[in-house]
């Protein structure tokens, strides 16, 4: 195949936009598949990919499509739609030349559109606007037109589809081969590749997606990866049509799968560039960051026999997802689990399903928390990224936190009550844009540790649902912050703990406390809960004594109901857990969580 | 040796709303193919044993007329009797008569079981009922004067809206009564009854811990001992058929519903008439293995003052009451006590007698 024969691109979309059946559609009139071999949303390969409507791992496969007399190569690679995964989605944009943009005709613009367009014009990637779901009667095209409009396209250039009924496919497939460039690079050159993704086989070890930008890849090379000074040796290249075809070598231009016997996947770095070990190119491709976890919790078993089952379905998930980090973590309440870190709470969400759906261990997870920086007054610097981290408070100099620049894009409507709920989260404003009369974007500068707190909920139940967030960490800033204790009967619960803004601790610790009476049941004496900072005490309240827990009447001698009774309480406590005396409901340690969505 | 039986007669004249038991409608013809079968189930399982309680539980037995009650006395005499024989038959003052009554005393009655629960008008009519003071202060003067001095009320107390004056002016009638037997209920309101269709609510654990207090320190006052969580009786008159279920000895259960426990077998009977007319009296029949006899043990003894006696224990199943249970901290807690012979729940204590057992369940060792 000719290098200028061939079109390496993207889909890119706000989530639910219709990506992935876009995608299904394109394997289709490429002949690719057989529409009844066609598993609704061939790429996305997980079930719960498939169930939550989101991409997590990604795929490249090559389409042929003839046009005009001649074949093409088309790469379509597919990106993850979520801001967890925005440096995945990032390389898989280097990795193109261009990037279909995709927008729902009924939904229009949403911030995820805006944060991927921005992503791929970064990349210098030819764009595609394309107005899909045209067939919904619901769709207003005109609308999502002038919106795009907006944003610097023209009305000539956008196409618009229906991938569910195939209309405006062909002209999308004719657009394509016009309009994206053919890949530069020289396959004389010295080899770069850039590494996109990963994944682990367990016959092939790790197999990583590469794009060949200069020079060629054949089986059999000894190559190099640049970050880490790793050396293999090359022993299969293939490609999908989707099914799987080997190949003997992968040019400039081109996208496959290459395997080297690489046995873990922390070995590979999304990002990184793959030469020759011989015959080394100077310099690594652009763009490289390693990948470093955001958000952290703790993960228990709920029955403490099942540690070292959680410990291995950690394991398996690690070998498929190399952002994943995890170390064992005691807690005195909770037991033995492990202390997880994550990109995002997206990410933590899906592992923590993944985990009880495909390994059957039901978790109780802590609530999650960033990673501080904290400078003792030794001036050294300490990273916290659990509660139980923090240093005592005479030891702090100050503490820092990460903060993000938000996007928020929302109908106008709601300008006051997404301005309100970010002033409450701390937030500093910057700006704001009108997209379109009714359409508009707001930035703000916010601690993360808030978005991780509720941000979600609030912001949904405060606009209907109507606004969409993105976010992009801009680093760490100085805050005054403590950590917070909970204590049941004058005893700290670890896994209930909490860093907290101190301005925030106290009405923060009066919702804990609060919601924790309502659920720890009645105990055999009363029980205070008490928030405290230090040895400062802020919030308390007191769960009451059981003033009623007894079989009165016993009807005719019918005892074995008493003891059915009395075994079904017996039930019932072993899913508590036992803190001192406190006998504590699984639920009350997600109540940290939980609080406040409604002010 | 079997000592106890009961004999469940399931039917009312008039349905409760709190009433979960096994009950209907009365119908002359039911109760008379009743009877017969009842008869039959009688003859079938009794084994000659000579007793020492006789218990006829409803239902209402009193809303039997005078020949149908004749019918089912007339079974009783099948039955082999202790000379120290205690024999309660359960009545409403709705249907009591005196014929019925000089009836229940010639064939061996000796104990009469009332169910009044409250005098105040509102709450009677909540629960369903209807008599007045005069009623019941006549029948129970014709009572006493026929021969019967063991006699016991039921009084039930915690029902919406009730107030500790309302409990005072029961407790206040009940003692005008001169009787020497109190069962005391607060009102639980089940799944398929009336009211908990009705989806009533249950007052505060608060208050009717409140009211429970009042009536034990009450009926103390009044020289009543309280010998079992639902239970105070003066002195002599604790209830012995009733002990028989604390004490985990083996009955007979005869009826509809009825519940035996006979040879290491707890058995259930048919709540279904038709089964029950049709010969199958049995619904499920359990058999309960050591270990389930000493936790039965422990759940049943530990409603009673006297709670477990070690001693007795220990002969009874090869093995000390702290080598099956771990019971340390909640004697160090006071939530179980240990004095001469005996391991209890102290009296002041008994209103979460269930969470103590559970945790005390809990403690088990291996054996």
């Amino acid at each position: 195949m000719k290098q200028e024969n061939i079109r390496n691109f993207c889909i890119i979309a706000h989530i639910d936009h219709g990506k992935s059946t876009l995608a299904d559609r394109i394997l289709e009139k490429t002949k690719a598949l057989e529409k009844r071999e066609l598993k609704e949303q061939m790429l996305d390969s997980m079930d719960i990919e498939r169930e939550r409507g989101i991409t997590i791992k990604l795929n490249a496969v090559r389409l042929t499509y003839s046009y005009d007399n001649s074949e093409y190569y088309f790469h379509l690679i597919d990106t993850p739609g979520h801001v967890d995964f925005s440096y995945e989605v990032s390389r898989s944009l280097a990795a193109c030349e261009g990037a279909l943009l995709v927008v729902d005709a009924t939904q229009g613009v949403e911030a995820q559109t805006l944060a991927n367009l921005y992503l791929a014009l970064d990349n210098n990637l030819t764009i595609i606007p394309v107005i899909n779901k045209i067939d919904l009667p619901s769709a207003n095209p005109d609308k999502v037109i002038k919106e795009l409009e907006e944003l610097g396209f023209s009305e000539e250039e956008i196409v618009l589809t229906s991938a569910k009924t195939g209309e405006g496919i062909e002209k999308l497939l004719e657009t394509i081969i016009r309009k994206i460039p053919a890949p530069a690079g020289n396959k004389s050159n010295k080899l770069q590749a850039l590494i996109f993704d990963s994944l682990f086989d367990p016959y092939r070890g790790v197999i990583t997606s590469i794009r060949v930008v200069e020079g060629e890849v054949k089986v059999g090379d000894i190559i190099k990866m640049m970050e880490t000074n790793a050396v293999y040796d090359v022993i299969g290249l293939s490609i999908n049509t989707p099914k799987e075809e080997k190949k003997t070598s992968l040019k400039a231009g081109e996208v496959g799968y290459l395997y080297a016997s690489i046995k873990s996947i922390s070995d590979v770095h999304v990002g990184d560039t793959i030469t020759l070990e011989s015959n080394s190119a100077t310099k690594k491709l652009p763009g490289y960051k390693p990948m470093k976890p955001m958000v952290y919790c703790g993960l228990y078993p709920i029955e403490s026999s099942k540690f070292e089952d959680l410990r291995e379905a950690l394991e398996k998930l690690k070998l498929n997802d190399a952002a994943l980090v995890y170390e064992p973590e005691t807690s005195k309440a909770l037991g033995f689990g492990f202390r997880c870190g994550f990109l995002g709470l997206l990410h933590m969400e899906i592992t923590e399903e993944r985990i009880e759906r495909e390994f059957n261990i039901e978790l109780i997870a802590t609530s999650p928390s960033v990673v501080y920086e904290v400078i003792l007054t030794d001036g050294s610097k300490t990273i916290v990224d659990s509660p139980t981290k923090m240093p005592k408070r005479e030891l702090i100099s100050k503490t820092l936190e990460p903060y993000v620049k938000s996007n928020i894009f929302t109908p106008s409507e709601y300008i006051g009550p997404i301005m309100e709920l970010c002033q409450d989260k701390r937030g500093t404003f910057l700006n704001i844009d009108y997209l379109s009369q009714e359409r508009v974007t707001i930035n703000y500068e916010i601690p993360l540790s808030e978005i991780v707190y509720d941000f979600f909920d609030r912001m949904k139940s405060c606009t209907k649902g109507y606004a969409s967030f993105d976010y992009e960490v801009i680093g760490y800033k100085e805050s005054n912050l403590v950590k917070m204790d909970i204590l049941l009967n004058g005893e700290i619960v670890d896994a209930l703990s909490v860093i907290v803004h101190k301005d925030f601790a106290y009405n923060r610790g009066k919702t804990v406390v609060e919601k924790l009476k309502e659920i720890i049941p009645r105990q055999l004496f009363e029980v205070p809960i008490q928030a405290a900072i230090g040895t400062h005490v802020i919030a308390r309240t007191d769960i009451k004594a059981m003033r009623k827990n007894v079989l009165a009447k016993c009807y005719g001698g019918d005892v074995s109901r008493k003891k059915k009774l009395l075994e079904k309480q017996k039930e019932g406590k072993k899913r508590m857990k036992k803190i001192g005396s406190v006998e504590v409901p699984q639920e009350a340690f997600l109540s940290i969580l939980t609080t406040d969505t409604k002010k | 040796m079997i000592k106890h039986a009961y004999i469940h007669i399931p039917f009312c004249e008039k349905i409760c709303t709190y009433c979960d038991f096994c009950k209907m409608f009365y119908h002359e013809k039911w109760v008379n193919e009743y009877l017969d079968q009842l008869e039959k189930e009688i003859k079938t399982k009794y084994n000659n044993d000579t007793l020492e309680t006789i218990y006829i539980g409803g239902g209402t037995p009193s809303c039997l007329n005078i020949k149908q009650l004749e019918q089912l006395l007339e079974i009783t005499t099948n039955l082999k009797k202790s000379t120290n024989l205690e024999f309660t038959i359960e009545c409403n003052f709705e249907n009591t008569t005196k014929e019925k009554l000089q009836l229940f005393h010639k064939f061996g009655v000796n104990r009469l079981s009332f169910g009044i629960e409250t005098i105040n008008k509102k709450q009677a009519e909540f629960l369903g009922r209807n008599i007045s003071k005069k009623q019941i202060i006549k029948i129970l003067n014709t009572a006493k004067f026929i021969g019967f001095t063991n006699i016991n009320v039921d009084l039930m107390y915690a029902f919406p809206n009730q107030t500790i004056i309302d409990i005072k002016e029961d407790l206040e009638f009940l003692f005008s009564l001169d009787i020497n037997h109190i069962s005391t209920y607060s009102l639980i309101i089940e799944k398929n009854t009336k009211i908990g269709l009705q989806n009533i609510k249950s007052i505060s654990e608060d208050l009717e811990y409140e009211m429970y207090n009042y009536i034990c320190q009450e009926l103390g006052k009044r020289g009543f001992i309280h010998y079992e969580i639902s239970n105070f009786a003066k002195p002599n008159y604790k209830s012995k058929h009733n002990l028989c279920y604390w004490k985990n000895k083996e009955y007979y259960g005869f009826g509809l519903g009825a519940s035996s426990y006979l040879e290491n077998k707890r058995i259930t009977n048919t709540r279904s008439l038709t089964k029950y007319l049709q010969e199958e009296y049995i619904k499920e029949e359990e058999i309960i293995i050591k270990e389930e006899q000493i936790e039965y043990e422990i759940i049943l003894n530990l409603r009673t003052k006297e709670g477990i006696n070690l001693k007795k224990f220990k002969n009874k199943y090869g093995i000390e009451v702290k080598d099956a249970y771990n019971y340390f901290s909640l004697l160090l807690h006071g939530l179980l006590k240990e004095e001469q012979e005996n391991l209890f729940i102290p009296e002041d204590k008994w209103y979460i007698s269930n969470e103590i057992i559970v945790k005390l369940l809990e403690g088990e060792k291996e054996v």
